[in-house]
């Protein structure tokens, strides 16, 4: 009895249309990473997100980033803004919970800086913490570095 | 050449711009014409056929967006999270991504010869239409690559090997242009969002599209380019037929592509629609 199902051919293996990575990205030592790729730097009950140097990586060139408003609450673990880049949006999600007290306007006219400085002048928000607890539920440099390989490994 | 729907009234190929319909149409949308696709890991997913429908964006929007919390939920609780097809087409509209330029508007919003919706997808205007065969596949990454870059490529994938097989049209990718085109004419336009990766949003293959209405903006941003139609390269003048060919080969393909099985009674019952 033929099988009801028809199943398509492999041709995921055509496809191997790899994007190239170069296979180092930074983690800068005293921030926080959530899995999602966003790192935070705490200082007292002010924190500053952005997203990693690995994800600015396999983004490719940001052309947009969508801001959230002054005040916005933001939650750890749920979706606050989004980057563009390549025709496709993803989400930024929030490392910690608070109230967003700054956003980054510079990326409204330099989106770029998302790629040439995560760390630095690439910041996104900075959050009025609401728990500082919650950076248990992150990971360090080295964990962190350490998830992205694996995660690497499994394309 | 595009079919009344039966299943609800609030399709129409007749009256030009935005037709109110009740929230209650848009259950009718999620049970007409489904047919269950299956993964190589035996994961059920669904397959909503409107390709000979007008569907208003705004409810097709909506939709998408409903299947896409659905989606999350079922990954939050550990659940499996199969994939989604709609195909279908939609009444005349501009829509803009994100971070849209409104200077890529040859009109000023007050005087817009349609209905323009700003969405949470990227990339730049596009115009939607009769004609044009929309696709929004809505996948979850996690069952095939995380990796958008893969995912923009495979759906460039699908629309050309459909414009090869079913058309012989060697159409091709651009770098740095996301899209497909053949010369400097771009015959489908790709734009996606994704959360949590769950990819929505996605490709709009021009069919038999009137492409008079490309001239009131810039299309994708995109100023020394053209927009072709498979309706255009082919020169024909008897188009009836080119709607149900791509349809056709674009579920063929999808489901080779993205490795998705199609029911095979289902499937072998829309080659029999004719």
């Amino acid at each position: 009895m033929a099988s009801r199902l028809l199943w398509a051919s492999r041709a995921a293996s055509l496809l191997r249309i790899s994007v190239p990575y170069r296979g180092f990205a930074s983690v800068i030592k005293d921030l926080k990473y959530a899995e999602s790729h966003e790192w935070v730097k705490v200082d007292g009950n002010s924190a500053t997100v952005g997203i990693t140097d690995h994800a600015q990586d396999h983004l490719g060139d940001v052309v947009y980033v969508e801001l959230p408003e002054l005040g916005t609450e933001v939650t750890q673990g749920n979706s606050f803004g989004a980057v563009e880049s390549v025709k496709a949006t993803s989400d930024i999600n929030s490392p910690v919970s608070g109230k967003v007290v700054e956003v980054n306007e510079e990326l409204n006219g330099s989106p770029a800086l998302v790629n040439t400085s995560p760390y630095k002048e690439g910041w996104i928000i900075k959050v009025e913490l609401k728990d500082a607890g919650e950076l248990n539920n992150l990971k360090d440099a080295d964990a962190y570095s350490k998830f992205c390989d694996e995660e690497d490994a499994k394309h | 050449m595009i079919l009344q729907a039966g299943a609800s009234s609030c399709f129409s190929s007749i009256l030009p711009g935005p037709i109110s319909c009740s929230n209650r149409q848009s259950s009718s949308l999620r049970t007409s014409n489904f047919i269950s696709i299956r993964d190589r890991n035996g994961r059920t997913g669904e397959f909503h056929d409107l390709h000979k429908e007008l569907v208003p964006y705004a409810e097709a929007w909506k939709w998408q967006k409903d299947i896409v919390a659905e989606k999350k939920t079922l990954i939050e609780t550990n659940q499996d999270c199969p994939d989604t097809l709609i195909v279908l087409q939609h009444h005349p509209v501009y829509t803009l991504g994100m971070g849209s330029s409104l200077e890529h508007l040859n009109f000023d919003m007050d005087d817009a010869p349609f209905d323009v919706y700003r969405t949470e997808r990227g990339g730049e205007v596009t115009y939607h239409g009769p004609g044009q065969l929309v696709m929004y596949p809505i996948v979850n990454l996690r069952n095939h690559k995380m990796d958008i870059h893969w995912y923009l490529r495979a759906l460039e994938e699908v629309i050309i090997r459909v414009l090869s097989s079913a058309f012989s049209i060697e159409a091709s990718r651009v770098d740095g242009l996301t899209g497909v085109w053949f010369g400097d004419q771009k015959l489908a336009a790709i734009g996606v969002k994704v959360s949590r990766w769950i990819a929505y949003h996605g490709v709009a293959l021009n069919v038999t599209t009137d492409l008079a209405p490309f001239e009131s903006i810039v299309p994708c941003g995109i100023k020394d380019r053209r927009v072709g139609s498979i309706k255009s390269l082919l020169g024909l003048d008897d188009d009836t037929q080119l709607i149900e060919t791509a349809y056709k080969s674009l579920i063929k393909e999808f489901s080779e592509v993205f490795d998705l099985g199609i029911d095979q009674i289902a499937y072998s019952s829309i080659l029999d629609k004719d």
